[in-house]
């Protein structure tokens, strides 16, 4: 399943979440920053998007999902030759958790929920606040 | 008067359910994204979270109910559970499914069983408490006022 929200910005991410509320908790936090979202609800439809063509400047990816979960994506996205930042997303996750998600080629790893200043940090961090796309 | 009287109550509503850990500061996240563009948004989440909430719930009380607990089953409805409960706010509601998660991985149904039941309690108060918040927004709004905020 995807969405997709058009925006006149040409920021584009990807956000990678079994949860509806999450999606809908995040897609309004795009929306507040004029940036173009896509849904995929498990990793195997993320990667099928990424293999349809569809190109992104951020991906957030959550850890857990049922089909296929965020590092198991994040390894295939890799494989693809992907180089789109992944911001990890998990709850109360482990060390050995976050050590394996970064292991499996994420940038990041950020604590959900997503708070709207957490959020905020991400932008910045992957160049996406001021209106420029990321390098790819 | 009356206006203010309303926002008074609204405040004095609202505060013990942040002290109490009924809420936490991911709802007043929520609040902050409300805006004239979707002046509905919080309750447009929280509709979906009691709709979502009270699927598992069913789910969870039939999976457990089995002769034989299918637990990966149960701990992926009280994943999403969580998942959910966090995201809008609800923390008591949250920390049960923690501890719900833990019994699961154990495989103990009586453990499970127990959550759950904690879990229908701390669900069925935080909606209870949304849905009297909610009110008083609307009679605020309907008195011409404006909502206070906690932040």
């Amino acid at each position: 399943m995807a969405a997709l929200a058009i925006s006149s910005c040409g920021r584009r991410a990807l956000l990678v979440d079994d949860n509806v509320i999450n999606r809908m908790v995040v897609r309004k936090l795009m929306e507040e920053q004029g940036i173009a979202l896509e849904e995929a609800e498990n990793g195997k439809k993320a990667v099928e998007l990424v293999k349809e063509g569809r190109v992104f400047d951020l991906i957030l990816m959550d850890r857990e999902m049922l089909v296929m979960d965020g590092p198991q994506a994040t390894k295939q996205l890799r494989s693809l030759g992907v180089t789109t930042p992944i911001v990890a997303l998990s709850a109360d996750a482990m060390q050995s958790d976050k050590d394996s998600f970064l292991q499996a080629g994420a940038d990041d790893f950020v604590e959900k929920p997503l708070s709207i200043d957490k959020f905020a940090l991400v932008l910045t961090k992957y160049g996406l606040q001021d209106g420029q796309a990321a390098d790819q | 008067m009356e206006l203010a009287n309303l926002q008074r109550r609204y405040l004095d509503f609202t505060s013990p359910l942040f002290h109490e850990g009924i809420l936490d500061n991911q709802f007043t996240q929520l609040q902050q994204l409300q805006d004239e563009s979707n002046p509905e948004f919080v309750l447009e989440v929280v509709t979906l979270f009691f709709d979502d909430s009270e699927k598992l719930l069913n789910e969870l009380t039939r999976t457990l109910d089995q002769q034989v607990v299918d637990f990966k089953k149960v701990d992926a409805h009280v994943h999403q559970f969580k998942g959910s409960s966090a995201s809008i706010g609800a923390q008591r509601v949250k920390n049960v499914c923690m501890a719900f998660r833990n019994y699961c991985e154990e495989m103990d149904q009586e453990g499970c069983l127990t959550c759950l039941q904690q879990l229908k309690q701390e669900y069925f108060l935080v909606k209870n408490k949304l849905e009297t918040l909610f009110k008083l927004e609307q009679q605020i709004v309907a008195a011409g006022g404006s909502i206070p905020m906690m932040w």
